[in-house]
């Protein structure tokens, strides 16, 4: 692949090609990319993926609508409620299952406390990937964890919740739930602010991101790019905005976009769509009351019409969509995950050809690749 | 959602889905693809138009260019193993400066899956084709990039997505290759 436009040098000299990854604490999972170095100017990069291919829309094709939940946990695991309802929702969609209001309400708090949590993942490993290291993942974690703690009560499970069913919810939430979310976020607001100042006006930082591995919105658009990497291009596609689903229509929030589209603005559109997603949950427990969170009647084996949907949320990442495929019967035909992170990396020769080695980490970094959502 | 068109899917007389259709973008998407021969049926959230597989870069190029439509994102690009039936490629798009969607279906006999590469009109469509030939066996002329991508790169005459494919498979490859003595199970007879 070192077939890229070379500079006119005095000497004849080679390309070198860089192997990185699949095993490497920078790739945030297991990917490789061969970066084609000319003294520091990375020429042209070359990705490897599905190492983590497990074959997930075969098997989601061999369990039936109540087994399928559990493996959109394990496909995009730091986002689990988000991708959980992607899959419910495409499912209702096509059984045309009305969900009750407060299930959809619990949902929409849940998914936003989810964007958190993921957000947070992402401002610690990327404060680790720009050298601020430790300092950021200990301070995110400590977030983090009180999020997980509360998934963990209401869930059962600190990973794969599995809390979602089409038609609703697995079961009521715990009778102080609105009370631990308010603590949650009361958290939560002291850590986005702590990381705001460990980060946003760091000189090291800003040295390290600004500018750098910039896409224009037009490329983005073309590489079907979504989520913060799109957003912070100046394109204000959210589909929370833009095709609203379950109650995002009733709420307010702004949708942050930014007008460069540099690593900066990358982590600084997650930065405040972290505010934002506070003031979803604070309108979403207002309006939270009593009353039932599955349909009064369920088939005991959910059965759906012939019929295709594709069911599309905004996930941290971006997009997630399930394209559900049904002929009948209690299985999908055929399960199609759209990751937002296998299109966001699609993007990322784009975006490191022409910048330098050591700002390729900080590249994919800025993209926030959960790799098991990309090889599915 | 932008397009809804009620509870009409599946039905296939021309009537019923045309009245069906009656509010949503088809009219224009029918306007946009002149001189293509597309036809379209609802579905639960989007339209869904299909088009000759000879025809699909051009049907695919006007949904992007005209003016008034501007499809200019592609959302996701799979095929539909329906076996003996064929496979069916199907395309997501949005129109983000107008929040229009589609989607779009090429059809494929089962003896012969060519198709031109979308690649020219979006550049997304790369991994997503490289993903769909691997998995499917789909061939996409014209790709640019035709090597494997989540696959091994030598696994270019399996097809591990297919209906026909057997989910647990690296036991019937490695029971040949390894040459296990033959009929079920092996060790039975000890």
């Amino acid at each position: 692949m070192a077939t890229q436009v070379r500079p006119e040098h005095e000497f004849d000299v080679q390309d070198l090609m860089i192997n990185m990854g699949p095993q490497h604490p920078a790739t945030h999972g297991v990917f490789r990319m061969v970066l084609v170095v000319d003294g520091e100017v990375v020429r042209d990069v070359v990705p490897y993926i599905g190492y983590m291919h497990r074959g997930g829309e075969k098997l989601s094709e061999t369990m039936d609508y109540r087994q399928g939940i559990g493996f959109m946990d394990r496909t995009e695991y730091l986002a689990q409620f988000n991708a959980e309802l992607s899959y419910v929702m495409a499912v209702e969609a096509l059984s045309e299952l009305q969900v009750p209001d407060r299930a959809q309400w619990i949902r929409m708090i849940l998914c936003e406390l989810n964007r958190l949590s993921s957000h947070f993942m992402f401002t610690g490993a990327f404060g680790t990937d720009v050298g601020v290291f430790g300092t950021a993942f200990t301070y995110s974690f400590r977030e983090r964890e009180t999020v997980q703690d509360l998934f963990e009560e209401i869930t059962g499970d600190r990973l794969m919740y599995a809390y979602f069913r089409p038609g609703g919810l697995a079961w009521e939430v715990p009778d102080n739930f609105v009370q631990r979310v308010r603590e949650v976020l009361k958290s939560v607001r002291q850590g986005i602010k702590d990381m705001d100042g460990l980060l946003t006006d760091n000189e090291v930082f800003r040295a390290r991101t600004v500018g750098i591995g910039a896409i224009s919105a037009e490329d983005a658009i073309d590489w079907g790019c979504t989520g913060p990497v799109l957003r912070s291009a100046g394109v204000p596609l959210d589909l929370r905005r833009t095709e609203p689903y379950l109650k995002y229509d009733e709420v307010e929030f702004d949708v942050i976009t930014g007008t460069t589209g540099d690593v900066f603005e990358r982590y600084t559109c997650r930065i405040a769509e972290m505010w934002e997603s506070i003031r979803i949950i604070e309108q979403c427990l207002e309006r939270l009351e009593p009353g039932p969170i599955m349909p009064e009647r369920m088939p005991r084996m959910l059965r759906t019409p012939p019929g295709e949907v594709y069911m599309r949320t905004e996930a941290p990442r971006g997009e997630f969509g399930i394209y559900l495929v049904s002929k009948g019967g209690n299985r999908p035909h055929r399960l199609k995950i759209r990751s937002s992170c296998f299109a966001n990396l699609q993007a990322l020769r784009d975006m490191t050809i022409g910048s330098y080695v050591a700002d390729a980490v900080v590249i994919l970094g800025s993209l926030d690749i959960v790799l098991c959502e990309v090889d599915r | 959602m932008t397009t809804d068109d009620g509870a009409q899917q599946g039905s296939e007389s021309g009537a019923a889905a045309s009245a069906a259709l009656d509010g949503t973008i088809w009219p224009e998407v029918d306007r946009a693809l002149a001189g293509v021969t597309a036809s379209a049926e609802p579905s639960v959230l989007d339209v869904i138009v299909s088009i000759p597989r000879d025809e699909i870069v051009r049907g695919l190029r006007a949904l992007k260019q005209d003016p008034s439509l501007q499809f200019n994102y592609l959302r996701s690009l799979t095929c539909v193993d329906n076996e003996e039936e064929g496979m069916d490629v199907v395309y997501h798009l949005y129109s983000i400066s107008n929040g229009y969607n589609l989607t779009v279906k090429a059809h494929l006999p089962a003896d012969d899956l060519n198709l031109d590469s979308a690649t020219g009109v979006w550049r997304a469509a790369n991994w997503y084709e490289r993903e769909a030939a691997e998995m499917f066996g789909v061939r996409f002329r014209g790709h640019p990039d035709p090597r494997t991508l989540l696959m091994p790169e030598d696994m270019t005459d399996t097809f591990p997505l297919r209906k026909d494919h057997p989910l647990a498979e690296i036991e019937v490859l490695q029971g040949e290759a390894l040459a296990f003595p033959s009929g079920a199970g092996g060790g039975e007879e000890e």
